[in-house]
């Protein structure tokens, strides 16, 4: 079973590191503890030193290579073992095993090792089943790919992961997780590799932590009144305002306005708001597109349009997929204070409740105020508490001063 | 507090203290010793070509700088080219670093602090110049970092310029910073602030900025003391 050598974490802050030299040729018996090879990292070098028995099959950086820490270097394994697909695994992010401490990066059998030594089937199988590298296999599966659907590219028509680029939304009968519009991918450091591991690891697939602000809503309160001498136009609900101001609020605060995308922080460009409604036998969120865009009498229109097509059911997939990020709202049914369950892959979401009067302390003062207290529940992989914490102060300062959403 | 056994060399060759580095490096590998020790020493002219050698670094091929009085090492060090001689305090820490931080970017910061706090009680401000390891004062190198780590163990470390001659540094492109400005602390200080203790007093703030810094006992012991400690191959 060939195993991947790769570039260890020297330190929590490396990012990359540089292969200096060489030390065992292509093709040396090495035992764990031999030097392999020499990196540096600023103005140190370390060794990196054979984590099995066996031979080094391949280099597979030259010396002077600059590489990404977890990104494979070299294979060990039998002298003759066929690594023909060890460049396609090579050159993708699923090796990418990171253990932490001692900076191991061994793969093994059952992980991405797999790839490494992944032989090119020359007939097809018998059972009608079809050529591909596991690693397509498994993201066929994660997508909902049928792979008999998919032309091979590789050797004697094998699927190779670059053949699903093409149809990766291609899965029958499911909606399509997709929102439209421009984004930026930003790839995963180590320690963010390592905050979502560690928090994974304590608290489940989607480490979630709450922040919870109560706002003052007098001026929202009377905002919504005055719009309503408007006639029946001007009828705004407060969810409407609610969805308006955190759509301008996540504008200006994008690290929260984003997916957990495994290998990366996805950060959406545009806003795409979700916004839960409760339908008989369930709940769904249809998504007001571009809502950091539209104005307050847009979005009341859109949001009643979709609520009312959400309760006839007749919402359409591009309707209720892609939000950015989501609202939902029970203030409606009475609900004090609640806290709200992330929709993956989307990092966040508000849970709004009841406006009511409430005794507080203004300027030293106890007087009677109408109050919405709000909780935000936050993927702690891709959100920290101190960029919730900036983000609620900006959704604050909108409803608190409602004048500023058309500044 | 452990100790960190700090051994004064005086003025020694590099070559020969290379190689005491080594031993001591095997010896805590192996589990022979386990305390930290730190070398002292200054060393007669000599270059030395770490692994991020560039050829532009050096004006001179290695013969020619033989030929101008220079020794010329190739070593397994971190970093480019550099300078040490006369009136250069050199400093090589063999830390088993499992037992601080399994972290080289942490224990490369801790050496310029070690540095920072050494000039601080000569009034030089020193400073860190984000991307380039070393210490700085006011644009000018004083000081120079590389090191080698052998399983956390570390080997190599630091030179402070304390009244090395600057014109030395001529012959290369010290670290591969082009235009790079040398300094000494001497140089610093001023012809009018000259102390006849300053190298004394160098290095008692080397040793004291040491122990602190990695929560060691910084003990002085003569060399020969080693084999006590566990060092049997010195």
């Amino acid at each position: 079973m060939a195993t991947k050598v790769v570039m260890e974490a020297l330190s929590p802050t490396m990012e990359e590191g540089r292969l200096v030299e060489w030390k065992m040729a292509e093709g040396a018996k090495v035992s764990v503890g031999d030097v392999l090879a020499e990196v540096e990292t600023d103005k140190a070098i370390m060794e990196l030193v054979a984590r099995v028995d066996g031979t080094l099959l391949k280099h597979l950086v030259p010396a002077g290579s600059t590489v990404p820490v977890a990104d494979p270097v070299g294979i060990i394994g039998e002298p003759g073992e066929d690594i023909s697909g060890g460049s396609e695994g090579g050159g993708s992010s699923e090796g990418s095993d990171i253990s932490e401490g001692s900076g191991g990066g061994d793969v093994g059998e059952g992980s991405g090792g797999g790839e490494a030594v992944d032989v090119a089937v020359a007939a097809p199988l018998p059972g009608g089943r079809v050529k591909a590298s596991p690693l397509a296999r498994r993201m066929a599966e994660e997508q909902g790919i049928d792979l008999s659907s998919v032309t091979g590219s590789g050797p004697g028509g094998r699927i190779v992961k670059r053949d699903l680029a093409g149809v990766a939304h291609a899965r029958p009968g499911a909606a399509p997780v997709t929102a439209t519009g421009g984004f930026e991918d930003i790839p995963l450091s180590l320690m963010r590799k390592t905050i979502a591991k560690r928090l994974v690891e304590s608290i489940g697939p989607v480490p979630t932590f709450y922040l919870t602000v109560e706002i003052d809503m007098e001026r929202t309160w009377d905002a919504r009144e005055a719009l309503k001498l408007l006639g029946p136009d001007g009828k705004v609900s407060f969810n409407d305002i609610i969805i308006k101001a955190t759509a301008l609020a996540l504008k200006q605060h994008p690290e929260c306005n984003a997916w957990w995308q495994g290998d990366a922080i996805r950060q959406w460009y545009e806003v795409h708001l979700g916004m839960a409604v409760a339908i008989d036998g369930g709940l769904i969120t249809p998504v007001i597109r571009h809502a950091d865009q539209k104005s307050l009498r847009e979005i009341s229109a859109e949001a009643r349009v979709l609520a009312e097509k959400a309760r006839e059911r007749k919402l359409m997939p591009e309707e209720y997929t892609g939000a950015t990020f989501t609202v939902s709202n029970l203030g409606a049914f009475g609900i004090d204070h609640f806290t709200a369950i992330i929709n993956p892959p989307e990092a966040g979401i508000l849970a709004i409740g009841g406006i009511t009067q409430r005794p507080v302390v203004v300027d030293g003062e106890l007087v009677v105020r109408r109050r919405m207290p709000l909780t935000m529940s936050c993927d702690h992989r891709v959100i920290d508490g101190a960029m919730g914490a900036a983000f609620l102060q900006t959704l604050r300062a909108y409803l608190e001063n409602p004048l500023a959403m058309v500044w | 507090m452990t100790s960190l056994l700090t051994v004064n060399l005086g003025c020694r060759d590099y070559g020969a203290v290379l190689a005491l580095q080594r031993d001591l490096c095997q010896a805590r590998l192996h589990g022979e010793a386990d305390s930290d020790v730190l070398l002292l020493v200054e060393h007669p002219d000599v270059i030395t070509l770490g692994r991020g050698t560039k050829p532009s670094s050096l004006p001179h091929d290695s013969s020619a700088l033989r030929r101008l009085g220079y020794q010329v090492h190739e070593i397994e060090r971190g970093g480019d080219v550099t300078y040490h001689g006369p009136g250069q305090l050199v400093g090589y820490p063999v830390l088993d670093l499992r037992q601080h931080r399994e972290d080289l970017h942490w224990y490369l910061r801790q050496l310029e602090a070690v540095l920072i706090d050494v000039l601080a009680v000569f009034d030089v401000p020193g400073e860190r110049v984000a991307g380039s390891t070393g210490v700085w004062t006011q644009g000018r190198k004083i000081a120079s970092i590389g090191i080698h780590v052998k399983q956390w163990v570390t080997f190599h470390g630091f030179a402070l310029n304390v009244t090395t001659d600057l014109s030395r540094f001529e012959s290369i492109v010290p670290c591969g910073i082009d235009g790079v400005v040398m300094t000494s602390i001497a140089h610093e200080l001023g012809s009018d602030h000259a102390r006849p203790t300053l190298w004394s007093e160098a290095v008692t703030a080397v040793v004291d900025a040491m122990g602190r810094t990695f929560d060691r006992d910084a003990t002085l012991v003569p060399l020969e003391t080693l084999p006590q400690f566990g060092f049997t191959r010195v």
